[in-house]
């Protein structure tokens, strides 16, 4: 025997003479052809010495072609394929939600407030993140007595509510504008000008 | 447990291309694995394929479906850890994909084998009658033949039957197989072989 078939015994020669028919069974349908290799070439194998020939191959052949022709292929009910269809997109869409885990990690609401509601926002110290440097920074800081450390604390709001959404009112503006002015008359006049101005103002309101 | 590993096949030298008619998967998955909504090209794909293997194993229409529902859940919520193994020498966009899903398939069959009720296989006169409406229908002479093959292939061994139907139903190629069934590529070619030996005695002269 020679090429493929060497030092093969009968049994791998004849699975190997098989399976290139199969092949080419298959590459006939890939191809859209009908006939079966059988039926156009008397030795698909190749011309090498091989059992191709003999009865038993014939046999082969023919019932290949017959289960090639006859085995049904299958296929669900198209209610069961939309609702799988369905069911998949459904949990592609959950898994395609990196806000929601990042959320979920980090134990953070997963609601967002829409204009003007108040969320609580965990600040750091109320949710410590296990092995984050700056809650260890904190902890050792508040436990430590030295004065340095202390100093060295962050304003860091705890627990504070944010307000998201109107967060300026006009009533704040204009308690700013009441202090501004305030502290303009308590001030005293710098030049000249600024003193000839409030005395004629004087004189208007007296 | 779902296996990613996809088989070393024995004689790489003899035919080629490692991996022959591997299907050009790669940019479906590729597009998956980065946006899961785009998996249902895939599922459209391999739905029939997957439904098919699963009827001929479990020959019971509510547990093939069962078994492929979980084959297709499994394959997209892992799809991220799946790990192609084609190479380039197998062409481009080459993708063992089909072989990892019907790996899952056949952990699914398994699985629903060990869990449901004992009941006699008598559900092969239903398989044909599902079988009749798809494919022959109004044909009496075809129907009979289909049954006789059906029957034929139901009467062998496990893993003769899941090799043979892999590759006439499913039409993979040998080393697809051999991924599948966990064997090598020699192995199921012997399978194969041996199988349609068998069915050549069972059915007679096939002429008739």
């Amino acid at each position: 025997m020679t090429g493929v078939f060497a030092g093969r015994d009968g049994h791998d020669v004849d699975a190997l003479v098989t399976d290139r028919y199969l092949d080419a069974l298959l590459a006939a349908h890939a191809h859209g052809g009908e006939r079966s290799p059988a039926a156009s070439e008397s030795s698909p194998a190749g011309s090498e010495s091989s059992p191709a020939g003999s009865e038993l191959e014939q046999r082969l052949r023919r019932t290949a072609d017959r289960l090639d022709r006859d085995l049904p292929r299958l296929h669900p009910s198209f209610r069961f394929e939309e609702a799988l269809a369905a069911r998949l997109a459904d949990v592609a869409a959950r898994m395609r939600l990196p806000t929601t885990d990042v959320a979920a990690r980090m134990r953070l609401p997963t609601t967002v407030g829409a204009a003007g509601v108040v969320v609580p926002i965990a600040g750091r110290a109320s949710e410590p993140r296990a092995g984050g440097r700056d809650d260890a920074d904190l902890r050792g800081a508040a436990g430590s007595r030295d004065p340095r450390a202390t100093s060295r604390r962050p304003r860091v709001a705890y627990g504070r509510p944010l307000l998201i959404g109107g967060a300026l009112t006009s009533a704040a503006l204009s308690l700013a504008g009441a202090a501004y002015v305030a502290w303009r008359l308590n001030r005293p006049a710098v030049g000249p000008m600024a003193r000839a101005v409030r005395a004629v103002a004087r004189t208007r309101l007296a | 447990m779902i296996r990613l590993a996809f088989r070393k096949v024995d004689h790489p030298e003899e035919g080629g291309p490692r991996l022959a008619h591997l299907d050009r998967d790669r940019r479906l998955v590729e597009a998956a694995q980065a946006d899961p909504a785009r998996f249902e090209a895939l599922y459209r794909k391999y739905l029939a394929q997957v439904y098919s293997f699963a009827y001929y194993e479990l020959r019971d229409h509510h547990e093939a479906e069962d078994a492929t529902e979980r084959t297709f859940l499994a394959a997209l919520t892992n799809l991220r850890r799946f790990e192609e193994r084609a190479r380039p020498a197998d062409g481009e966009g080459a993708s063992t994909f089909r072989v990892w899903l019907f790996q899952i398939a056949r952990n699914a069959v398994a699985e629903r084998r060990r869990t449901r009720r004992r009941r006699p296989e008598t559900s092969l006169e239903a398989a044909a009658a599902i079988a009749a409406p798809i494919d022959i229908e109004g044909d009496a002479a075809i129907h009979d033949d289909a049954t006789a093959a059906w029957r034929a292939v139901d009467r062998l061994p496990g893993d003769r039957r899941r090799a043979l139907v892999l590759r006439f139903v499913d039409e993979m190629s040998t080393a697809e197989i051999a991924g599948v069934l966990g064997r090598s590529e020699g192995a199921v070619r012997v399978l194969i072989h041996r199988a349609l030996r068998s069915l050549a005695r069972d059915l007679g002269d096939p002429r008739r």
